[in-house]
């Protein structure tokens, strides 16, 4: 008995290694069955990690619902996900292995403006369709662009203008602190552009270094410009320090708080009193639901397939990319490059917020804007209930830098 | 004992006094055997990217450990070289359109210029001030780069600058073939490697490991010190220069990591995790310390938990490191008798 399970299992591996070997020569089998790859570049690791777990999640549901939908004529998806630690050296090397090792077919991800443009380079020149999920305004202009440049994130300059919009009237006055690196001097420069329309004053700005700890010494300096609005341009930690300081410097008594992107993760982090009644823009937000029938089918998608939580604006970014990207392929019959970017480009979609397509010229997604404030505590209906929706900017061409500005020539 | 070589102890490398191989075969034909060894590379690695990392980190390990391992200086400021040769390389081939090769010695000379500035600054000063004179140094390259953002792209590192063929007329090759690229790096840190050994082995070499030694001993004998350390810390610097141009040119970008304080300390990292003072230790760095952050980082988002614990049984239980210690190991079987 022993015996005769021995041998028959020493047969099935045997087998199973003829098999192998056989393989080995031959041509690769029907390429109409081979799976679709998208290389998923993200900072599992580092500062950033709860929002790439985000990013992880909604986009393995976007896979989840083509596969489950009958994928590309039997054809399945598959999302792989790398860590890119945050750093431009580190995910150029992952996005190269995706490309040359993993023969991934698309690349979508990144989560900060220098690793998204260091995977742009390697896929340019490569000629892979990239879709960043990350925010930033260098990557619309012609330097890094390339036609198989994709930024479905929101970037600085939509942002602003949609909070200057409806925080700044004429005659405002606005303090500004600013992280002092690429991605705060361009959200200053978006707010100032911004501002000039609008007719509101500068009081004053103040540039802090990236990473800063200690803000007090900053604070009497703001409290002293005497400003009407103060208008906090950095990103993560440097927000919910500079926020909670601002805090304990009194500076909500005499002045509104409004920041260029509120995120859902990062005022969970710090909590909801450093964070009430501030005011900022985001790509997504939960309860974007109760208007928006796209965001109600994917909350409840994620709710079923995360036992309930809700997705964030990270995740919305990764859902988007991935599911209209796969649209795309769908639509462009195949895998192939030239003619997936095409079919992306013509694409209009609303898979999580309401109607999307990507500019002609930058490959920019164009969207809508939410403008949310951050509750009080005890006006939260539950948990994950942090923001109210003040405004939905509608999505449109006109609200993007204009083609020209950008060095893009028709 | 006087107070202050205590300090220099504290700092000091731990390498055997003398290599048990010096003069066997294995020493003789270190240079050779070292580039035969990284040809089979690309193909055990699980890809030709990482290889390419691990020539380039090597090759930076090697050069830090030219000042580390046989001077037993202990630099805290390398990424200062290496990003200086890779933004130089960068900024040469995409802003002035240089030819790759051009670009990359001016790179290298660029770096061994920055060397001799800091190190002219810094080499007087000993052990554990010696390091942090040399990590302010680096870190005010850091910010330098940072604020020219006109040059360097500042946060957003320097991009616009891809090189698809690298050679001479019709000697060019694809470098955008990962393999090829392989062997087109293997090239530059063969030649370096062959380079450094002939360093090693001149009566410079001995020099160095003189003063790793017994400073005082060196300057009792008549040899300039501070002047052969300066020639040292110059030398490390055009290896680690020449390591950060091929970085560039692998990666087609430069990020302002490339010049912050981790890399000059992965440098240290590699270098002790593979062997301090031992000619292809650094290498066996290299490859442990890339090879596991890559398989570590693939199976779990903790993966530096993992890697830290990794390092610190080397140091507990390698101190001379993986390479330096299987070093030992032969060395005392052939001393049996």
């Amino acid at each position: 008995m022993g015996q005769g399970t021995l041998s028959r299992r020493t047969l099935v591996a045997g087998m199973a290694v003829a098999g192998t070997l056989g393989g080995i020569g031959r041509p690769r089998p029907a390429r109409a069955a081979e799976t679709i790859r998208i290389g998923f570049p993200t900072p599992v690791t580092g500062p950033f990690g709860a929002e790439a777990k985000d990013q992880i999640r909604s986009a393995e549901l976007a896979v989840k619902q083509f596969n489950e939908a009958g994928g590309l004529d039997g054809r399945m998806a598959e999302l792989l996900v790398r860590d890119d630690k945050l750093n431009p050296g580190e995910a150029a090397t992952r996005t190269l292995e995706l490309i040359e090792k993993d023969k991934a077919h698309f690349i979508v991800g990144a989560l900060s403006s220098a690793v998204q443009l260091s995977v742009n380079e390697i896929t340019r020149s490569r000629g892979v369709l990239y879709v960043s999920i990350s925010q930033s305004d260098t990557i619309n202009e012609v330097k890094d662009f390339s036609r198989t440049t994709f930024h479905e994130a929101l970037n600085p300059h939509m942002t602003t203008a949609a909070v200057a919009k409806h925080a700044f009237r004429k005659g405002t006055k606005v303090a500004y602190l600013v992280a002092d690196y690429a991605y705060g001097h361009e959200m200053l420069r978006g707010f100032k552009r911004a501002a000039a329309a609008i007719g509101a004053e500068t009081a004053g700005e103040i540039l802090h270094p990236f990473g800063a700890a200690d803000y007090s010494t900053f604070m009497p300096r703001l409290r002293s410009m005497r400003p009407d609005i103060l208008c906090i341009c950095n990103f993560g930690r440097d927000q919910a320090n500079s926020i909670k300081q601002a805090n304990d410097f009194g500076m909500k008594k005499v002045a509104r708080i409004v920041v260029p992107v509120l995120l859902h993760n990062q005022r969970l982090a710090a909590g909801p009193d450093a964070f009430e009644g501030v005011v900022g823009a985001s790509n997504y937000y939960w309860r974007l639901e109760e208007t928006v029938p796209s965001a109600k089918a994917f909350n409840d998608a994620f709710r079923a397939a995360y036992g309930g939580a809700v997705p964030t604006d990270y995740g919305a970014y990764g859902y988007a990319a991935v599911r209209s990207l796969l649209m795309a392929v769908k639509a462009a019959g195949g895998t192939d490059t030239d003619k997936v970017v095409t079919s992306l480009e013509t694409l209009r979609y609303d898979v999580a917020k309401g109607p999307e397509h990507y500019r002609a010229c930058d490959h920019q997604a164009v969207q809508s804007v939410l403008v949310t404030e951050s509750k009080k505590k005890s006006e939260m209906a539950n948990e994950a209930d942090l923001f109210t929706i003040l405004e939905i900017e509608p999505g449109s061409e006109a609200a993007l830098r204009s083609c020209d500005e950008l060095g893009h020539r028709a | 004992m006087q107070p202050l070589d205590q300090t220099v102890l504290a700092t000091a490398p731990p390498v055997p006094r003398r290599s048990p191989l010096a003069g066997g075969a294995l020493s003789r034909w270190r240079a050779p055997l070292s580039i035969l060894a990284l040809l089979a590379l690309p193909f055990l690695l699980p890809s030709q990217a990482l290889a390419v990392n691990v020539l380039i980190y090597g090759l930076y390990a090697v050069g830090y450990n030219l000042l580390y391992g046989y001077t037993g200086l202990l630099s805290f400021g390398h990424a200062a070289f290496f990003g200086t040769g890779a933004y130089v390389t960068g900024i040469a081939i995409g802003a002035y359109g240089l030819h790759p090769l051009a670009a990359m010695g001016l790179a290298v000379a660029a770096a061994g210029a920055l060397a001799l500035a800091l190190g002219a600054v810094s080499i007087r000063s000993r052990g554990i001030y010696f390091a942090m004179v040399t990590l302010a140094l680096a870190q005010l390259v850091y910010y330098a780069a940072l604020q020219a953002s006109a040059w360097t792209g500042g946060e957003n590192g320097l991009r616009g600058f891809t090189v698809a063929r690298i050679g001479l007329g019709r000697l060019a090759v694809d470098i955008l073939n990962p393999l090829t690229k392989y062997f087109v790096v293997l090239a530059f840190v063969g030649a370096a490697l062959a380079m450094i050994s002939r360093i090693l082995a001149s009566p410079f070499g001995a020099v160095i490991e003189a003063i790793r030694e017994s400073e005082t001993r060196a300057r009792a004998c008549g040899f300039d010190v501070e002047r052969t350390k300066l020639l040292a810390f110059v030398l490390s610097g055009l290896f680690c220069g020449l390591a950060g141009a091929l970085f560039a040119i692998h990666l087609s970008i430069v990020p302002l990591d490339s010049l912050a304080y981790h890399t000059s300390g992965m440098a240290v990292v590699m270098t002790l995790v593979g062997g301090a003072g031992t000619f292809f230790g650094p290498f066996v760095g290299a490859l442990a310390v890339l090879v596991l952050e890559d398989a570590l980082s693939l199976w779990t988002p903790h993966w530096q938990l993992a890697l830290g614990t990794v390092f610190i049984l080397f140091v507990l239980f390698l101190p001379r490191g993986l390479w330096g210690t299987a070093l030992a190991r032969i060395g005392a079987m052939r001393g049996r008798p």
